[in-house]
């Protein structure tokens, strides 16, 4: 079986699964080597850029999640508050894989209109884990 | 002749008073964020009514209902000798102004009453809350605007017949119910102004405005008062996980059940997201939501959403809805461009209740209000 239907099968059976938000970079990073056999590691400098980084769509993770990962966010269209998204901040962040995936599901589609590579979704998750 | 007292203190405490509470009650009838206004107003009046039934019996000399029984009769016959321009003055309530009176205060208690069951039955408070269905207590309604109509109307003679009076005997008798005194002989004259019953009326009257309105003066911004707190209704964690993290979790009961349908089944084009939900958590949002929709009226806004819907409609926004439209319609264009509404949609940002689904009357405040 490959790597990452092996992982979105793990996802699936434990929704409620408690991991740390190492954790789940590494199983991303796992899945990112399959992608491209050239991966070698993730980076939070490219992460904080892709937060940040305006799309083609005009929108960016920022727009919802404000410029600081930090601070409380506001949703884009609805204006309903969004707790923080870094760990530090709010330690239920990046705990569950299955959450977790859910919303770079929808948050890629929304904002990049695609999903986001294995690369870019362990990127964004070491510069949240950076942010201190 | 010269000036003596004719109506004692309490006497026209009372009468200030309830002219007082029918115009807060009126100004307040058609607004939903003011029915705790309106109500106590409901209360006060019933509630001076009492006072007036008792004072009519222990009250000084034209306080009593012994110095103004008269028949019917007895009033037509006043009110045309004042046609004719020769009606006899009366230092007390003359025949006709006696039958306002009779009138005004029945009104008061037919009203004060039908209110009462209308709240119990529309907004499940009260004293009959719980004892009456929302059909019967719209019925009440029609009843209640009747007859504050009526009353209304009551209090259009009754300010006539003082004019008219006044102009015919050539004394103010508006100012007379503010002074207490007429000109008249010494005998006639009422024995006290009874102060301290005066006193006790309005100490009651202030304590039951304290009780009521205490709550906005305990309030904090972190926790602004509601009035009315409406029931705990149905929750579901999945649900409000699911359906609460990009906007407010919309309780069920905003919407008919063919409209949570057609949102689960189109959940792949949800207002421009694809939700993605798992079918185990589709499966259990769903029958929340079919179990709980409007349909099943478990609030006044569910019954009236359902009923405002037609039936070949299956609106997938709440805002869309004909009875959300109505209600919101008098809300000014810069309210919806303030930044901390946002949407339409933004239910909380107005309704105190939002999260927990009830919009209650008197729970909502425009962000104007609530402060920047
Ligand atoms: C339209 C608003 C919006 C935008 C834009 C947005 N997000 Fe989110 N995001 C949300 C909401 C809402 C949640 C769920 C919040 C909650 O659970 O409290 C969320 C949650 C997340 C989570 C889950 C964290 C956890 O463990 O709970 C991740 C990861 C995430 N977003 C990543 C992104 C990325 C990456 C982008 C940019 C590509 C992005 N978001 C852009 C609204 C947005
Ligand atoms: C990924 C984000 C997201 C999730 C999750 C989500 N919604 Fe929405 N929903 C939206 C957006 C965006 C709108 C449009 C809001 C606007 O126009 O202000 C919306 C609008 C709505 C509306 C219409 C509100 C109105 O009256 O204008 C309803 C009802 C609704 N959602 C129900 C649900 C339900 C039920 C769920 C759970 C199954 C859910 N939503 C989950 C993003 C989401
Ligand atoms: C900008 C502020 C604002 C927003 C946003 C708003 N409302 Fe209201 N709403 C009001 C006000 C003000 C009233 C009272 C209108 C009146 O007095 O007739 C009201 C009345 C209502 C009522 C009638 C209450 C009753 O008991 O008669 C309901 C139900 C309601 N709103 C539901 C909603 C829902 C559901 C949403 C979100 C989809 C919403 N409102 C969004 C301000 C708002």
């Amino acid at each position: 079986m490959k790597k990452p239907l092996l992982t979105a099968l793990l996802f699936a059976a434990l929704p409620a699964y408690a991991a740390t938000p190492l954790e789940i970079q590494q199983s991303y990073a796992a899945e990112a080597k399959q992608q491209n056999p050239a991966f070698k590691e993730f980076s939070a400098a490219r992460g904080e850029q892709f937060y940040r980084a305006k799309s083609a769509k005009g929108s960016s993770c920022a727009a919802c999640h404000t410029d600081n990962p930090k601070a409380e966010g506001r949703h884009e269209k609805t204006g309903k508050a969004i707790a923080p998204l870094a760990p530090v901040a709010n330690s239920e962040r990046l705990t569950d894989p299955a959450k977790v995936e859910k919303w770079f599901k929808r948050n890629c589609q929304d904002v990049q209109g695609r999903s986001c590579s294995a690369q870019e979704k362990g990127d964004f998750i070491a510069y949240l884990r950076s942010v201190k | 002749m010269q000036k003596i007292l004719v109506w004692d203190l309490p006497t026209r405490l009372f009468h200030w008073l309830l002219a007082a509470a029918f115009a807060a009650a009126w100004l307040t009838a058609e607004s939903d964020t003011w029915l705790a206004l309106h109500v106590f107003a409901g209360y006060l009046m019933l509630g001076l009514v009492a006072f007036r039934l008792l004072w009519g019996v222990i009250g000084s000399r034209y306080a009593r209902f012994a110095s103004f029984r008269f028949g019917p009769r007895a009033a037509m016959a006043y009110l045309q000798e004042t046609l004719h321009g020769k009606a006899k003055r009366h230092i007390g309530h003359n025949p006709a102004g006696s039958w306002a009176i009779y009138g005004l205060l029945g009104l008061a208690v037919a009203a004060g009453l039908t209110g009462l069951l209308t709240l119990g039955g529309e907004e499940n408070h009260g004293p009959f809350a719980g004892l009456l269905s929302y059909g019967l207590g719209h019925a009440f309604k029609e009843l209640h605007e009747g007859l504050a109509s009526a009353m209304l109307a009551l209090v259009g003679l009754h300010l006539a017949g003082v004019a008219v009076e006044s102009l015919l005997h050539k004394e103010n008798l508006a100012k007379a119910m503010v002074t207490g005194c007429k000109d008249g002989e010494t005998a006639q004259a009422a024995a006290s102004p009874r102060r301290f019953s005066a006193m006790a009326l309005l100490a009651l009257v202030l304590a039951g405005g304290a009780w009521q309105f205490k709550g906005y003066a305990l309030e904090t911004p972190q926790q602004p008062y509601r009035p009315f707190v409406g029931p705990t209704l149905p929750d579901n964690k999945v649900w409000r996980a699911e359906c609460g993290a990009c906007h407010l979790a919309f309780h069920p009961s905003l919407l008919p059940a063919r409209s949570w349908r057609r949102m689960m089944a189109e959940q792949d084009r949800h207002f421009g997201e694809s939700l993605g939900l798992d079918p185990a958590s589709t499966r259990e949002i769903l029958d929340f939501l079919e179990n709980n929709a409007a349909d099943r009226q478990l609030t006044e806004a569910a019954y009236k959403i359902d009923r405002s819907v037609p039936a070949g409609e299956t609106p997938l926004r709440i805002t869309d809805t004909p009875y959300w439209q109505k209600k919101h319609r008098g809300i000014p264009a810069e309210t919806w461009r303030d930044p901390k509404v946002a949407s339409k949609a933004n239910c909380a940002a107005c309704h105190l209740d939002a999260e927990q689904g009830t919009f209650e009357d008197g729970a909502m405040r425009l962000p104007a209000r609530l402060g920047k």
